[in-house]
């Protein structure tokens, strides 16, 4: 047991340098990006000098410039500085569904493909009866239930994305279930929550987080369209998809719109190269 | 179609039937159970101006004083032959409400499909003529970036091109054939994207098959070999994306409408949420689980018949073409 653990273990740390060198050019722009995001949100105040809720009436409307990188807006707020105060709260309402979505889908598919039996068949129609209802309008029905603002929606947006979870979960657990070791580990008298927890949840968990990472993608643009139709925080607020809605009523301006979207799309862009990417070296 | 393909299909069949009821269900606990109450929040709204007693004479005829199992009982079983209650809002039929926007709906929904198909079929089998120094790299690149962009992003591009910039369509018209043209092309970019992304997959796993490589072998162009052996293969799968992107369409629509400005099952659930008129939104879901849950049947059932290779197993959706299948399908056959 102990050779095979060291064994793994080293061969886990070269391939981890091998990578670490040959990360191509795209993945390293990717990780840029989401360090700007990351660092937007954490200490946005860094970033710009500007306030997000104090406008110029005088400036409103400006093109992009120098001074204001994206723009002002109709109340002649700096468009840059919305979008940065916005990220936290976009990045974070993303963070939540996927969180949401991954330990409830996870918790299902690790139950329904460890017990197996009855378990297994009521948690799969459940399963199957969530994924019958279109994401996004499972989504707006259950943030309407909760009342309309950002983290509602953020949740709401988890709710929509537990059955794909609970789907991979499921089919990894299975697999993993199978495999050898656990059979071994059976074998050497191990009880089944122990096993559960230190052999299948570890292995079976693994190729969950390329997909959270792509979730977590995705959960900005539905939190975003959340946004956009008016089910998130209202203004002030400056999540990207209200920016983005706030500025189709400007579309003569049109950087009202383009500015908050580039960063929406460049995220996520990013976001899905790097789930690629851990899929690949996975 | 043997009788072992016939017992199958009735027991999909009987499935289907029970995921659809329990959709409703589901529904139902949603929006009854989860906090916040919509019913007081919108009769008592000073705005609406109704006196205590017409609160309670509305509440009492749809039955909201009813324990919530009653209520889901009554409501179930009304909606199994077709009766969806009357809108909360209007007191008019949901069904005449549903049937009023359905149409306008259906045209934008079938448009983009169309839309979303060719433009897949042309990028994906694209990649497979146009030699990499000639932008094939672009094409691939084609369906992860358009599932990086907010569909609405699309719409509102479009009408600023399109509508601002070079005045091809009126968005204050929003039946006319050009705008009807281009939300069908904002819809349909996504979807596109999606099945794309499937197609140029499975062409390159055919591609890589060793029996591409023989018919390479005996000299047979890219063409050929395209058209004879790659093309039927490869698309095969696709039916199991389509049938999903059905579900795609009917969300999406929901933004669209907006962006566009159209009436249509989306600007109506859009609606019933402002002015949280529950029966509404209740009768869409669940109609859109049934059209789901039904496409996605068809889909299951066609897929043996035009695949001799695959059998119908009896397990949720098991079909060779996405990733997480063939353990599935495995435990299925286990378990049941």
């Amino acid at each position: 047991m102990t050779l095979a653990s060291f064994s793994s273990a080293s061969r886990v740390t070269s391939i981890g340098r091998q990578t670490a060198l040959r990360v191509a050019p795209t993945v390293a722009l990717s990780f840029a990006v989401i360090a700007i995001v990351i660092a937007w949100s954490v200490a946005p105040s860094l970033f710009t000098g500007h306030s997000p809720i104090v406008g110029v009436p005088a400036d409103k409307l400006l093109s992009p410039s120098t001074a204001h990188w994206f723009g002002t807006d109709h109340l002649g707020r700096d468009l840059y500085t919305r979008v940065v105060y916005g990220t936290a709260s976009s990045v974070t309402s993303a963070l939540i569904a996927v969180v949401i979505a991954a330990v409830a889908g996870g918790l299902i598919g690790l139950l329904a493909g460890f017990l197996g039996g009855r378990v297994d068949i009521v948690l799969a129609r459940l399963v199957d009866v969530l994924l019958a209802i279109p994401n996004f309008l499972l989504a707006v029905i259950v943030v309407t239930a909760l009342g309309f603002d950002t983290t509602n929606a953020a949740i709401a947006t988890g709710v929509s994305a537990v059955a794909v979870f609970a789907r991979v979960m499921r089919a990894e657990v299975i697999k993993t279930r199978q495999a050898i070791f656990v059979e071994a580990a059976f074998l050497l008298g191990g009880s089944r929550w122990h096993i559960l927890l230190r052999h299948v949840l570890p292995n079976a968990s693994r190729s969950v987080l390329p997909l959270a990472v792509l979730q977590f993608g995705l959960s900005i643009l539905v939190i975003a369209s959340l946004a956009f139709l008016g089910y998130g925080d209202p203004p002030p607020a400056s999540d990207w998809g209200l920016l983005i809605s706030i500025g189709k009523d400007y579309l003569k301006w049109p950087w009202l719109v383009y500015a908050p979207a580039f960063v929406t799309i460049a995220t996520v862009l990013s976001v899905n190269r790097i789930s690629r990417w851990l899929r690949k070296t996975d | 179609m043997s009788n072992a393909y016939l017992a199958d299909a009735a027991k999909r069949l009987a499935q289907a039937f029970i995921v659809i009821l329990l959709a409703y269900v589901l529904t139902f606990v949603v929006v009854s159970i989860l906090p916040g109450d919509p019913i007081t929040n919108v009769l008592r709204d000073p705005q609406n101006g109704f006196s205590e007693d017409e609160i309670k004479a509305i509440i009492a005829a749809q039955g909201l004083d009813q324990p919530i199992p009653v209520q889901l009982w009554t409501s179930l079983s009304h909606f199994v032959i077709g009766d969806f209650g009357l809108s909360m809002r209007s007191s008019r039929p949901v069904a005449t409400l549903i049937a009023e926007v359905l149409p306008s709906t259906l045209i934008l929904a079938s448009a983009a499909f169309a839309i979303a198909l060719l433009l897949a079929m042309t990028i994906a089998y694209g990649t497979q003529f146009i030699p990499k120094q000639l932008g094939q790299g672009l094409l691939r690149g084609f369906p992860s970036f358009f599932l990086s962009v907010p569909n609405f992003v699309i719409g509102l591009m479009l009408i600023h091109v399109f509508g601002f910039q070079l005045g091809l369509f009126r968005v204050i018209a929003p039946n006319s054939f050009w705008a009807t043209f281009f939300a069908a092309v904002a819809l349909g970019i996504p979807v596109s994207a999606r099945i794309a992304e499937v197609l140029i997959a499975n062409l390159d796993k055919e591609s890589e098959q060793e029996y591409a490589a023989v018919a390479r072998g005996r000299g047979l162009t890219q063409m050929r070999l395209f058209a004879k052996h790659l093309l039927k293969p490869s698309s095969l799968p696709v039916v199991t994306v389509i049938a999903l992107a059905i579900g795609e369409l009917l969300g999406g629509s929901l933004i669209t409408e907006t962006v566009f400005g159209r009436t249509g099952i989306g600007s109506l659930v859009q609606r019933s949420v402002s002015t949280q008129d529950l029966p509404v939104l209740q009768a869409v879901v669940s109609l859109a689980a049934v059209v789901f849950v039904l496409v996605n049947l068809i889909a299951d059932l066609v897929y043996p018949l035009l695949d001799p290779r695959v059998k119908l197993v009896d397990g949720p959706r098991e079909r060779p073409s996405t990733a997480d299948d063939s353990a599935t399908a495995k435990s299925a056959a286990v378990t049941s």
